[in-house]
């Protein structure tokens, strides 16, 4: 079905290829897994197995790679949807129609499907997706996994010979990336279609395997081939950074006792350090008659490491921007040591909170990862900038004059990080920090935000991944709905 | 999973909302160019009044939306009325019958019925306008352009992926603005915004048009899972709106 014999590609424009000397043959049917450190070419694979690689991004193709016995850049454009799916990580970014059922048939529309085929083909791809009888809801009143799930319904629905999925669950909460792998495990035990999968969150893919094929950080292959045999090189790929089933993570050492909460972490009276931050029955909604939390109540101390976890929509993030300001609430108070933080002046502010959007594109201000990391800051930072950016492996002197927008996803989460981390704020608000890391970005994320901990800050991180929640945390505060419906201190 | 209907499920099995796109489009037009050819005030509000009538009645449109959708567009209108008795130039004709005088300023009976009649033309089309965008779904008016008016493919889907966007970029320049002030830069509406909100869009719509093509768009003659059709509706609701505009014209005269 697949087969790579010598396969490279360099993009028009980069110093260093993105893929090279990659050999594989993936029979029909069968599933492969791609795993590789941040970086390593895994998504231009799946461009170049979708044939979106050289057609809409330009540059050097080396060697062959074949779907079917065609070589896919040779494919013409019409040809190659029909037989190959592709599904991206954002499911915002491929719902191309506003209503369920359009979105389906769209792609069965541009292969030219007759009107009744569709109309017999659309509510069964939703079915097997777990979406039938929402045919007519607006795809952006849906959840995160529902939306995930309707776009693989879109890309089943033409029946292509070939899947492939670039980090399908990286967006999704553990409950949804469960439900999204298990409409995939069914697809793959129908066997009817070739499956390629990437993912980060290695354990729950694992299973669906019949092939592995790891990259290393410089685009070349490290392993291929069945789950075992790939696992007994465990050492090289441990080494390249890549999360394997079993990866065992150190967790950041427990506070000491002195700055630990007391007892209760709702009651503030019986504290011991004073409160850094203070939220008491707040309300907000982005617009009126549509609440995202309510009555939110809670006390954070110094040295408090608390992950914010809970179902897409929640109201995590909200929470987030509204205990450093960035929003008011609309009842209820904040404060931010004595001070109410949407009304502290930006520069004031900018000292005592830092704040890491989801989405670090959105966020970015400068055209130069330089400027980036420089921006607002005192010209006597400048030298803590530059030791900070060596420790995440981006060095200014090789990633200065880079732009951040064409840094790699790890790159672009390590750099907003950053730009927050180098202010030392006392209060740390991340939004799922550890989205698309690889094993090394995530242990030198935990071994730095240790160091900023340890000088008594406190973190809030919203977090989907279960096992930083693990290694960080001293507590744990979960939102269902806009409301805190689990509050505990972990020991 | 049982649907609750929305308020657009409720809009788009109305009348209106069922009504073929270019129907609507085609009756907006004529009704517009008939007003042009008259400066009396009834016409526009008959009209005005006609379609917000239908828009409540056949297009089960709440009027609390419909209020929201006008806000502006009232807004329009009153300066259109205003800067008209202002600085119309009847104002300035020595033959003009005087109403006021106001400082040094001269009103005339000639610039208000002129400032009258072109604000309430501003009226008629703003209702006209906010009862079509209130009962059409973007999706029936690209599919009426594409199959009916043979609009281009690429021209009428991009139009939609851009309007999905929207709410997309208003999020951008939000998030922009608090990227900002997280670090501590002053002047939440500095021009520096457009470019970052420019670089996203530009990045938003390469990874649209990437899984577009991925979804096979353009790689060939489409068919059309949404069939458009002329139905008796359309007939009925053309001719009683010819019928109505032709009775206003004719009724204020």
């Amino acid at each position: 079905m697949i087969r790579a014999r010598g396969f490279g590609f360099e993009y028009a424009g980069s110093a260093t290829p993105a893929l090279r000397g990659i050999d594989f043959d993936v029979a029909a049917g069968a599933c492969l897994l791609v795993i590789g450190p941040s970086g390593s070419g895994k998504s231009t694979l799946a461009l170049a197995l979708a044939g979106l690689v050289p057609r809409d991004l330009p540059g050097t193709w080396t060697g062959s790679l074949t779907v079917d016995g065609v070589e896919t850049r040779d494919f013409g454009a019409g040809a190659l949807a029909a037989r190959v799916g592709l599904v991206f990580q954002d499911p915002s970014r491929q719902i191309v129609m506003e209503r369920v059922e359009d979105d389906v048939a769209f792609g069965l529309e541009g292969r030219g499907w007759a009107r009744e085929a569709m109309h017999a083909r659309v509510p069964e791809a939703l079915r097997a997706v777990a979406l039938d009888g929402a045919e007519r809801r607006f795809a952006r009143d849906l959840s995160g996994g529902q939306q995930q799930r309707l776009a693989l319904a879109g890309v089943l629905a033409p029946r292509p010979g070939l899947l492939v999925l670039d980090e399908p669950t990286a967006n999704l909460d553990p409950a949804a990336a469960r439900a999204f792998l298990a409409r995939l495990a069914a697809v793959r035990d129908e066997r009817s279609a070739t499956i390629v999968i990437i993912e980060h969150r290695v354990e729950d893919a694992w299973p669906l395997a019949d092939v592995i094929l790891a990259l290393g950080s410089d685009g070349a292959p490290i392993a291929f081939g069945t789950p075992e045999t790939v696992l007994r090189d465990r050492d090289r790929l441990d080494e390249a950074g890549i999360w394997l089933p079993g990866t065992v993570t150190k967790p950041l050492p427990r506070p000491s006792e002195s700055s630990l909460p007391e007892v209760s972490p709702a009651s503030p009276a019986s504290s011991r350090a004073a409160a850094v931050i203070e939220a008491a029955a707040v309300d907000f909604g982005y617009e009126p008659g549509h609440p995202v939390l309510h009555d939110v109540n809670l006390v954070a101390r110094p040295g408090e490491r608390i992950a914010l976890v809970g179902p897409n929509g929640g109201g995590k993030s909200t929470l987030g921007r509204l205990l450093v300001g960035l929003l008011a609430p609309d009842a209820g108070t904040i404060r931010l040591r004595d001070s109410d933080p949407a009304r502290l002046p930006a520069r004031i502010l900018a000292r005592r909170a830092g704040y890491v959007f989801q989405e670090p594109e959105r966020q970015f201000l400068s055209q130069r990862v330089r400027d980036e990391i420089l921006l607002g800051l005192r010209p006597d930072e400048a030298a803590a900038a530059e030791d900070l950016m060596a420790r995440l492996g981006m060095p200014l002197d090789r990633f200065g004059d880079r732009s951040p927008y064409r840094l790699s996803g790890g790159e672009q989460r390590r750099l907003s990080l950053a730009t927050a981390l180098i202010r030392r704020p006392e209060v740390l608000v991340l939004d799922e920090p550890t989205f698309g890391q690889d094993r090394l970005g995530y242990e030198a994320l935990l071994e730095i935000l240790g160091e900023h901990l340890a000088a008594g800050a406190c973190l809030f991180a919203a977090t989907h991944d279960e096992r930083f929640a693990a290694d960080i945390a001293t507590r744990v505060i979960r939102l269902e709905a806009g409301v805190i419906s689990r509050d505990e201190v972990v020991t | 999973m049982i649907r609750p209907q929305t308020i657009a499920d409720r809009r788009a099995s109305s009348v209106l909302g069922r009504a073929d796109a270019l129907t609507k489009l085609s009756i907006a037009f004529v009704w517009l160019i008939g007003l042009a050819f008259t400066t009396r005030p009834g016409p526009p509000l008959i009209i005005a009044g006609i379609a917000l009538a239908s828009g409540l009645l056949l297009g089960r449109i709440r009027p609390t939306d419909l209020l929201r959708a006008l806000a502006p567009l009232w807004l329009v209108a009153g300066i259109v009325v205003l800067s008209n008795i202002v600085f119309g130039a009847a104002n300035t004709d020595p033959l003009a019958t005087e109403v006021a005088q106001v400082g040094p300023l001269r009103i005339t009976m000639e610039a208000l019925s002129i400032a009258t009649a072109l604000g309430l033309r501003v009226v008629a089309i703003a209702s006209v306008g906010a009862v079509f965008a209130l009962t059409t779904e973007p999706t029936r008016l690209v599919d009426a352009l594409v199959q009916s008016a043979r609009v281009p493919e690429r021209f009428a889907y991009g139009a939609l992926a851009a309007y999905q966007a929207i709410p997309r970029f208003a999020e951008d320049l939000t998030t922009l603005r608090q990227a900002r002030r997280i670090r501590g830069l002053r002047g939440s509406w500095h021009p520096k915004l457009l470019l970052g909100l420019l670089v996203l869009a530009i990045r938003h719509g390469d990874r649209v048009a990437l899984a577009m093509d991925a979804r096979g768009f353009g790689s060939g003659p489409r068919t059309r899972y949404r069939e458009v059709h002329w139905t008796v509706l359309d007939l009925a609701l053309g001719v009683g709106a010819v019928i109505s505009l032709l009775a206003a014209l004719a009724l204020v005269s």
